[in-house]
């Protein structure tokens, strides 16, 4: 057995805290829940023409059970405009919750950036291309725009995946390396793409589309999120444990008989995936992908199996909220979901940071 | 459970840092490696705990040669404390612990009552009981290193593999690290720089120097002023502790040898 010693504490520690769920990060997760739910009600219920919340669920639950809509512009902008709206802002921050968490293990740094890995350039690269050449028309967000975005992400992922891999080791630092340069130099094109854009049209719709949109949220554009966010959470939650030992260090990871090449892999696969998907849906939503699994931690602490589903839930949560406030602040015109979220997330994490730091622990 | 180490060979970028390494542990032993810096003590004992591939030459455990065996198989009968000192992610000492438990979970599988037994086990046996909700990157030096040790002992390992443990401890530390070792009757495989240290920690000592074994055996055997001299480079007497009666190397502080050697 692992010690000789026996010891009177045994079965108070094993009382104390069974597993991995504390009652606290249990309380938490209830609490996440319900704030959802209320958010999609209020997402769904606020905007231009405000619609009572419980007009809304009636909306909601007579099309679930497939009865015909009653005619009106009511079911139209519930059915057909906000709900699938809030619930893209839902998948998209559930999947920036998650693919920061491991974004972070997988470079070891609790302060890494999932775009760190270049993938949401190669995206925006392939997006601002089809505006440009004029795949899609305006500034609608259609499946071809989605499209080039997406085939933009996987060019780049594989232009990362094959330097990384270079001398072998698929190292942080080299992970770090060939996506910081592999994303500079393709925003490198896409800037130019943007000058040479030929209207003030497009123009916009570029820029609008770089800060990141959920402005063309449609009920066909929800299965690719849906998919990769309903994927994506079971492949990391599998590796949750050797995520926790791949945070201390290789050398600690393969003396518990991690794979440790192989687990940074497959990481790497599952979070350029999930970063391409939600690129090609959305734009580019900076800082919601470091600030939440940085906040969950710092709330809950790090075990990465109670981290990952908290920081989707608390993705989600945040990017609801951020896209109303988004609708809803300015009268004439959207606030680009981006800016919104860096001017609220900077400060918020700063301020976090900087009580942690005071505390003195 | 014997560890050996036959014709070991490993490189980094065509250059063989460990050449031909040839040592073992009888099982319940503690075997001791030391030697100057850039000996390949390191890069040997990484071998065993897997973190590199010999590019020659086999680690057999008990006869069984690693290679055959899966990464989980082999971390459920080796346990290694790496010079890792761990990262600012906010884990708890128990949580730090329990990742010993990793070679024996299946994906997506809880804590069961086994586990969280162990894990306050291995608490306990490094003086840590009730301290597992403490924040790891809070501990001290000395903390961090018992409960990076209680983390290998949570593995239930056959053999521990632990590189300089010692290193950054103060005295009082490193005695009661070194004690809890010796009290623990693991077969085990330890680097340290201190060779007074080692002489009385280690049943059988390989003295590495520029990647192979230039000496083995009992403490009293390899530890000569002759072999301290050659490897080392410096002037010592070799003596008896007054207490112990473990050999004592009395260094000769003032200056060192000729470069090419005594």
């Amino acid at each position: 057995m692992a010690a000789t010693v026996t010891d009177p504490h045994v079965g108070e520690e094993g009382a104390e805290q069974s597993g991995r769920w504390t009652p606290r990060a249990g309380l938490l997760a209830l609490g996440l829940g319900v704030a959802l739910v209320a958010a999609l009600t209020a997402a769904v219920s606020l905007g231009a023409t405000d619609i009572a919340p419980g007009h809304v669920w009636s909306v909601v639950f007579r099309r679930l059970g497939g009865a015909p809509p009653r005619p009106g512009t009511d079911d139209l902008i519930v059915w057909q405009l906000r709900v699938p709206r809030a619930l893209l802002a839902a998948l998209v921050g559930a999947g920036l919750g998650l693919v920061g968490t491991a974004t972070q293990a997988l470079v070891r740094n609790p302060l890494a950036d999932p775009y760190l890995l270049g993938i949401s350039n190669g995206a925006s690269l392939g997006a601002v291309t089809a505006i440009v050449l004029g795949v899609t028309a305006g500034g609608s967000l259609g499946l071809g725009l989605s499209g080039a975005a997406f085939a933009g992400a996987l060019g780049s992922f594989a232009l990362v995946w094959w330097m990384a891999r270079r001398g072998g080791g698929f190292s942080p630092l080299r992970l770090v390396l060939a996506g910081v340069g592999v994303g500079q130099f393709l925003s490198g094109f896409t800037s130019y793409l943007v000058l040479q854009a030929g209207d003030e049209q497009q123009t916009r719709s570029v820029l609008f589309w770089l800060m990141g949109s959920l402005s063309g949220a449609t009920w066909q554009m929800l299965w690719l999120p849906a998919l990769a966010v309903a994927a994506g959470l079971p492949a990391l939650q599998a590796r949750a444990r050797a995520m926790n030992a791949l945070i201390m260090g290789d050398e600690t990871a393969a003396g518990v008989g991690v794979d440790v090449t192989r687990l940074r892999r497959e990481l790497f696969v599952v979070a350029g995936l999930l970063t391409g998907v939600l690129v090609a849906v959305s734009g580019a939503i900076g800082f919601v992908g470091l600030m939440v699994p940085h906040l969950c931690r710092l709330l809950l602490g790090g075990d990465h199996r109670r981290l990952l589903p908290l920081s989707a839930l608390t993705g989600s949560l945040l990017l609801v909220v951020v896209d109303l406030v988004c609708r809803t602040a300015m009268d004439t015109q959207e606030l680009p979901i981006g800016v919104v979220t860096a001017m609220i997330g900077a400060p918020a994490l700063l301020f976090i940071l900087d009580r942690r730091l005071e505390e003195g622990r | 459970m014997n560890v050996e180490i036959e014709e070991l060979h490993v490189g980094y970028a065509g250059r063989d840092v460990v050449a031909g390494v040839q040592l073992m542990a009888a099982a319940g032993e503690i075997a001791g490696l030391v030697g100057p810096n850039g000996s390949g003590k390191s890069t040997v004992l990484r071998t065993v705990y897997r973190h590199l591939r010999p590019t020659a030459g086999r680690v057999l455990l008990a006869g069984t040669d690693l290679r055959t065996l899966s990464p989980g198989r082999t971390a459920r009968q080796v346990a290694a404390l790496p010079q890792e000192r761990g990262s600012d992610f906010e884990l708890t000492v128990r949580e730090v612990v329990t990742m010993g438990r990793t070679p024996y979970k299946r994906a997506f599988a809880g804590d069961d009552r086994t586990d969280r037994e162990t894990v306050a086990r291995a608490l306990a046996a490094v003086g840590m009981a009730g301290q597992g909700a403490r924040r790891f990157s809070t501990l001290s030096g000395g903390e961090r290193q018992r409960a990076l040790l209680a983390r290998a002992f949570a593995q239930d390992p056959e053999v521990l593999v632990l590189d300089e443990p010692t290193n950054h401890l103060d005295v009082r530390h490193q005695v009661e690290l070194l004690a809890l070792l010796r009290a623990q009757r693991r077969t085990t495989l330890i680097s340290l720089h201190d060779l007074n240290a080692a002489a009385s920690l280690c049943d059988r000592l390989h003295v590495l120097h520029a990647g192979r074994v230039v000496a083995s055996g009992t403490p009293r055997a390899v530890l000569t002023p002759q072999l301290l001299a050659e490897v080392f480079g410096v002037r010592a007497a070799v003596t008896e502790h007054p207490l112990t009666g473990d050999p004592l190397i009395a260094f000769d502080h003032r200056e060192p040898l000729p470069a090419d050697g005594g």
